[in-house]
């Protein structure tokens, strides 16, 4: 997951790498998904997240759709 | 050596898991298998089988060239170009999400200076008081929630 500078900038990373564009976040919405994702890491009672609360976690932040699906197509 | 999946690898993993990450968050600096091994008083060749359990279960990554610790993630071992300062210690993250992580992890105040994946021009984030205060840039994922741990190097 990489920052860029704007939309440009990502089709021109994509393009030299033949790869197709991915999706995209505001900053803010990284923040919310890092902060959801990890805040808990370093307490001794971390536990993996389930499916279906990382699921919720990405509809929280706003990121729905194929993209973002976690289970098998 | 004990055997993963019993209760004291199990146990011996969460001894691991603490230390890993409590270093980490309080050094910038994630311990290997020698340094853990030592801290807790367990053989190292018991210590490496808690690290590869722990990388099964997708807690922390292995670096694929010689095994050691590569990311306690948010939290990599190595220096990378997501930098994040908190007070008087830098740490790195592999990626801006795990970047964001560390500040999310750490519940301090922090900036983050990241490059443009394309042209490397720096860009800075700040967290104040659990909150983005100042950002610049879009983040882009290349790679599709269901594939991340495919290859999570390059995701």
């Amino acid at each position: 997951m990489l920052l860029f500078r704007s939309e440009e900038h990502i089709d021109r990373w994509s393009q030299a790498r033949d790869l197709p564009r991915g999706a995209t976040l505001t900053p803010e919405q990284g923040w919310r998904l890092a902060h959801g994702w990890y805040k808990d890491k370093v307490k001794p009672d971390w536990r993996r997240h389930t499916l279906e609360e990382t699921e919720a976690l990405l509809r929280e932040v706003g990121l729905t759709g194929p993209f973002w699906n976690l289970r098998d197509a | 050596m004990s055997t993963s999946g019993s209760p004291n690898a199990e146990e011996l993993a969460r001894e691991v898991r603490l230390y890993v990450f409590r270093q980490a968050a309080e050094t910038a600096r994630v311990p290997q298998a020698p340094e853990i091994a030592a801290a807790l008083h367990r053989s190292e060749a018991d210590v490496v089988g808690a690290v590869k359990q722990l990388a099964t279960g997708k807690v922390l990554i292995l670096a694929p060239n010689d095994g050691n610790i590569w990311a306690a993630n948010p939290f990599c071992a190595v220096p990378s170009c997501f930098r994040v300062q908190v007070g008087d210690k830098t740490y790195s993250g592999i990626c801006i999400w795990d970047a964001l992580g560390i500040c999310a992890a750490l519940g301090h105040d922090a900036v983050i200076s990241a490059p443009c994946g394309d042209c490397g021009d720096p860009m800075r984030l700040e967290i104040r008081q659990s909150r983005l205060a100042h950002s610049e840039g879009i983040i882009h994922f290349a790679v599709p929630a269901h594939h991340w741990w495919d290859n999570i190097g390059f995701t």
